[in-house]
């Protein structure tokens, strides 16, 4: 009798294992698609390998999602992006995960000789930025405005598509200063260095992330949006520089 | 030219009011009718890369000094009227935030709100009155410097008479703050500074 219940103990836990086992392979084969803001790349990366990303402007992102992208998920960098989706029913309700900062970065021989974002007014220098469609481009638009700076936009050389490339343009020496998030500036701390834009100064920058509506493993997207806005997630997004909830979207 | 005022102020609550630019301004500033009556009334002007400035700044660190005020009553070093010195700067405070950011929503821009900031005090600044005096006097020279230079450079007359309004009242509270701990001579020629200069002085409360 003994011998038997030992034995359906040992088969059931088996039977255990393997249901288990095969659980995991299904969500190893079916991994989540995430499409999110360039500038999420590295955490987003970092806190869960398991999923399959795109990382681009949010701005395209949205677009493509609009034309049918096989999303399951959309982190955006500005709530205009999530909330045109979910004004055309493409998205569940976005919710507010995280904050960011500007700043003005600069290569590190910082041959323009910029200390400070007026001297961008003071000095001729070759600036580069985000496109008006792209958050961080519009961000970069309203920092200028608010501090009475809009006529450096004549200095632009170059408008990217997302905020990695303004990043890398800046860390390679080919141009003289550009506006990115903070969270971006730290992965290419010695190629750049950092230049504070006044907290008065600093747009309202809040990301978004939904569900896409479309989505066919919509009970899995709603569980990582809930990681991601879980004590873990915000502790990974902190850790990467990012920004606590703001007050006012509490 | 259409104006609008700033009904709430919690960011689900912003409502705007149409109101033209005499109204507005005679509500911000208190100035009197038979000025805004003047023959430059209604000449409207698009906002100078500096009327930005001024009064995105002015804004902020009008929120920065309510939360001044607020925190110095909290700290409980003053008793009475001397507190009663904080409460009406805490009441001016809000007001001039209030009207310049009225002024902002004229120009088409989008006004921050106090929550959008984290200021951040030192570790003792409310310790002691003159710890509290001489933190706040850094905050009110920094903005009477920018209302100064806005009162002499902002692009249209009303602005000016506005901004030239908002330093005589910071002028009254850097009096009476003074009264509060150490008093000091009034300076005959405060220095009017710009809001680079402005902005560097307050940028660690600022958070």
């Amino acid at each position: 009798m003994r011998n038997r219940f030992a034995a359906l103990f040992a088969i059931a836990l088996v039977a255990a294992s393997s249901l288990a086992s095969s659980a995991g392979a299904r969500r190893q084969a079916n991994p989540l698609t995430i499409y999110a803001a360039a500038s999420l790349t590295e955490v987003f990366s970092s806190f869960d390998r398991a999923q399959r990303y795109n990382f681009a402007g949010s701005n395209a992102l949205e677009t493509q999602i609009r034309n049918g992208a096989p999303a399951d998920v959309f982190a955006s960098a500005a709530p205009l992006n999530t909330q045109r989706l979910f004004q055309a029913r493409m998205v569940d309700k976005p919710v507010t995960f995280t904050s960011n900062r500007l700043v003005l970065i600069v290569p590190r021989s910082n041959p323009a000789g910029i200390h400070s974002v007026y001297d961008l007014k003071r000095k001729p220098v070759k600036l580069v930025i985000a496109g008006a469609a792209v958050p961080v481009g519009g961000y970069t638009r309203t920092v200028l405005r608010k501090m009475g700076l809009t006529s450096v936009l004549s200095k632009v050389v170059s408008q990217e598509s997302d905020v990695k490339a303004v990043t890398g343009k800046v860390a390679l020496g080919q141009a003289d200063a550009g506006f990115v998030y903070a969270t971006d500036a730290r992965p290419v701390r010695t190629q750049v260095s950092v230049i504070r834009i006044p907290a008065w100064a600093q747009p309202r920058i809040r990301y978004e992330i939904a569900v896409v509506s479309r989505s066919s493993h919509k009970a899995a997207a709603r569980a990582w949006v809930k990681k991601i806005l879980s004590p873990r997630g915000q502790r990974a997004l902190r850790n990467a520089g990012f920004l606590p909830i703001p007050k006012a979207s509490r | 030219m259409n104006f609008y005022r700033v009904l709430g102020s919690a960011p689900n609550e912003t409502r705007l009011e149409l109101v033209n630019r005499r109204r507005f301004l005679l509500s911000s500033a208190g100035v009197s009718a038979a000025v805004l009556g003047g023959p430059w009334v209604g000449a409207a002007t698009a906002a100078s890369e500096d009327d930005l400035a001024f009064a995105n700044f002015g804004v902020s660190a009008e929120f920065l000094l309510k939360d001044f005020y607020s925190k110095a009553l909290v700290g409980k070093k003053f008793r009475g009227p001397r507190a009663n010195v904080l409460r009406q700067g805490r009441m001016a405070a809000t007001k001039h935030a209030r009207t310049l950011s009225n002024l902002l929503v004229s120009f088409g821009d989008t006004p921050p709100l106090d929550q959008d900031f984290e200021f951040a005090w030192p570790r003792r600044t409310f310790s002691s009155a003159p710890a509290t005096v001489k933190t706040g006097l850094i905050v009110l020279r920094a903005l009477l410097g920018t209302y100064q230079s806005a009162a002499a450079t902002a692009s249209v007359v009303d602005y000016r008479i506005l901004y030239a309004s908002l330093g005589a009242s910071i002028g009254e509270q850097i009096g009476a703050l003074s009264a509060l701990a150490e008093p000091v001579g009034a300076k005959s020629f405060p220095v009017a500074t710009d809001v680079e200069t402005a902005s560097a002085a307050i940028e660690t409360y600022l958070g």
